[in-house]
């Protein structure tokens, strides 16, 4: 009988004592007859567990009151902590339908220098699910979940299959393999390479595999009996060198200062621009922390309108040597004060957002909500959310202008840098919304009334409200960081913020 | 006292998060549906007694699974008998090699149930009676007018071709 039908007819507790040593002979004898049979049982064992999974066609209490009959037997023989135990699994089997956030990636990209995909707007930090990587330019640096890293140059193309397994397809890889994640493989033309752990590089060029092994071992699977390779020693023909580690981080570095430096001499200029009332870099200090002050650097910003860090710690921004102000607990903020009204404002900041787990997340609110005071905040959806009030003369009264743009924070755009900005024109009432530079909204609200001013006062970044003697305040405090901060009189165009963003991109 | 609580609720949080788990690993090693459930429940007794042991900064899973282990060969001793379990050359190999290969393992059961949305209604109807109504041979054979030869066969055929749509699955899947 054939290795399947053995495995199957043992799942199926149909099996012959005779049967049942022949699959074991098989299962003793080759390493890929154990990986099948696991791979069966397991499978069969999942659709014993979640069979409401599996169809889609029963209701779940059918099965979770069947399983619960069961450990229910077992609550009256076992002791009362016992009793706790089987209760979880009984809660367990219950709570297994519903569905917990699920993410199909099983490696990232963790670094880009220069790099060009075939896949438009793949980006550091992006997760990969398993296919194919092809990089036409530059050096990229794939991080595989079991701890395996490879980086590639340009132009390389690698398969992603699993956690634990790539293929290179052609171009020059470097593979560094920790020794969690020992066992990694890594499939190339004409060979299969198991890493024992630490490191080698692979060129493949014209359908022909070179490797080198750099450091540590690995065992080269090709046609004939599989060879151990040690430390320099080299199987298969290149022409090409092989690629070198430090490379991609001494140029990511490069890359920082330059960017940190394009950026530093492009923000001077842009303190001098006369609609900004406003505008924070949020420079870390150098006595450690203890000046809590938040100048404002606007040139013709009003005067006393620096800004005071509570709580907020100072951290790294969009580039090491750059600072910023991290907001993590229900206090921390930086409160600011600013006087006079305009006809139109623009915010814009870059802001890291670590989760949005409120159910508003704030940007920057006004102490109060009066007439004319704007409030911008992150929804509990992952919408930027502008508001500004109006009371109506006759009371009561709807007031509240609110402005949603889409969806903008989603798994993918947490923990890293985004740039975004609003614009709020009090004549014609609109508001246009960006992300990343890019418009993610605009509308004007139905209660807009052409004229009325817009003011500040008293605000803060990052949080909402100074609490009265007595009184609770809602926790609306953003959770991530803030590294420029910008507030105009006036409305920038879209090809405005464009450059804004441009200018400070991290990468 | 309230040390001790903590410590149960711990272990209540973790059983439930790994239970599913936890019980594949015991169903690969012992001969049936029924053992399994029993080994899993004795094992989730053994953790309890010893959960002063466990290190909360290490993972979960060996730890349980070494309990599981233990817990499986008492179960073999007894029913040493039975030509049904594996020698332990055997299971200590399964064992072994499970470790590396779990995330992969892992990620086919992720791709299961797309498969499983792909049967055709028949063989939902397959799938439902075996594995959620745990419905008996005879039942099954009477239900769809089959001998137990091709009963079974059918089975086979059903998980094997899932098992195939998985690989092929996990072969091919496109960045998305």
């Amino acid at each position: 009988m054939k290795l399947e039908s053995l495995v199957h007819a043992r799942l199926d507790g149909e099996i012959t004592p005779e049967q049942h040593a022949e699959l074991e002979n098989l299962l003793r004898g080759d390493w890929q007859a154990r990986r099948l049979y696991l791979e069966l049982a397991d499978q069969h064992a999942r659709m014993l567990q979640q069979p409401e999974v599996s169809t889609g066609r029963l209701v779940p209490s059918v099965t979770s009151a069947r399983i619960g009959r069961r450990w229910r037997q077992g609550v009256t023989l076992a002791a009362a902590a016992a009793a706790m135990v089987a209760l979880a699994l009984v809660l367990w089997d219950e709570g297994a339908g519903t569905a917990e956030a699920t993410s199909s990636g099983v490696a990232m990209l963790s670094q880009a220098y220069h790099a060009e995909f075939d896949k438009d707007g793949l980006r550091g930090g992006d997760s990969l699910a398993p296919g194919r990587l092809h990089l036409a330019k530059g050096l990229a640096q794939v991080e595989f979940f079991s701890g395996a890293t490879v980086l590639m140059e340009g132009d390389a193309e690698i398969q992603v299959i699993s956690a634990w397994e790539a293929r290179c397809l052609r171009g020059r890889v470097r593979v560094h393999v920790p020794p969690a994640a020992k066992g990694f493989l890594m499939h190339a033309p004409g060979m299969r390479l198991e890493d024992l752990g630490t490191e080698f590089a692979l060129n493949v060029q014209g359908g022909e595999s070179a490797v080198q092994v750099v450091e540590g071992e690995v065992i080269a699977h090709t046609e004939k009996p599989p060879v151990s390779l040690k430390q320099g020693m080299r199987l298969g023909r290149t022409d090409a060198p092989f690629l070198a580690a430090g490379e991609l981080q001494a140029l990511m570095k490069q890359q920082e200062t330059r960017r940190h430096g394009a950026w530093q001499d492009w923000f001077k200029q842009a303190c001098r621009d006369a609609r900004l009332i406003a505008c924070y870099d949020f420079s870390s200090r150098e006595d450690g922390g203890w000046d809590r002050r938040v100048p404002n650097l606007a040139q013709h910003g009003a005067a006393r309108s620096d800004g005071g860090a509570v709580g907020a710690r100072w951290t790294q921004g969009r580039w090491p040597g750059k600072g910023a102000l991290e907001f993590k607990r229900p206090g921390d903020r930086v409160r600011l004060h600013l006087n006079g009204t305009c006809s139109a404002l623009t915010m814009a900041c870059w802001v890291k957002v670590d989760s949005v787990d409120k159910k508003y997340n704030s940007l920057l609110l006004t102490d109060g909500y009066d007439d004319g005071e704007p409030h911008w905040q992150i929804h509990e959806d992952g919408s930027l959310m502008f508001s500004i009030a109006y009371r109506p003369a006759a009371k009561p009264g709807k007031f509240n202008q609110m402005y949603f743009s889409r969806p903008v924070f989603s798994a993918d755009s947490l923990g890293r840098w985004h740039h975004l900005a609003v614009s709020y024109d009090a004549g014609s009432g609109e508001v246009v919304q960006y992300f990343d530079g890019a418009e993610a909204g605009r509308e004007v609200s139905p209660l807009h009334k052409p004229g009325r001013p817009v003011s500040f006062g008293a605000c803060e970044v990052g949080n909402w409200g100074l609490p009265t003697v007595g009184h609770e305040f809602p926790i609306r405090n953003l959770n991530g960081a803030i590294d420029e901060f910008s507030i105009y009189n006036a409305v920038l165009s879209p090809g405005e913020i464009r450059s804004v963003y441009e200018a400070g991109r991290p990468e | 006292m309230s040390e001790n609580t903590t410590g149960t609720e711990n272990l209540i949080l973790l059983l439930s998060r790994h239970q599913e788990a936890l019980f594949r690993y015991i169903f690969s090693l012992v001969p049936c549906e029924a053992d399994a459930r029993d080994i899993l429940q004795e094992t989730s007794l053994a953790l309890f007694r010893k959960l002063d042991q466990y290190d909360a900064a290490r993972p979960f899973l060996p730890w349980a699974y070494r309990f599981a282990y233990l817990q499986v060969q008492k179960h073999r001793e007894k029913s040493a008998r039975s030509p049904l379990w594996f020698s332990e050359d055997v299971m200590e190999l399964l064992v072994r090699e499970r470790i590396p290969i779990e995330p992969q393992l892992d990620e086919r059961l992720r791709l299961l149930d797309g498969c499983l949305a792909m049967l055709s209604a028949r063989e939902k109807e397959l799938v439902t009676c075996r594995y959620a109504l745990r419905q008996g041979a005879e039942e099954m054979m009477s239900r769809f007018a089959m001998s137990r030869r091709t009963l079974f066969r059918n089975l086979e055929m059903l998980r094997q071709r899932l098992h195939e749509c998985v690989t092929r699955r996990l072969q091919s899947e496109g960045l998305s």
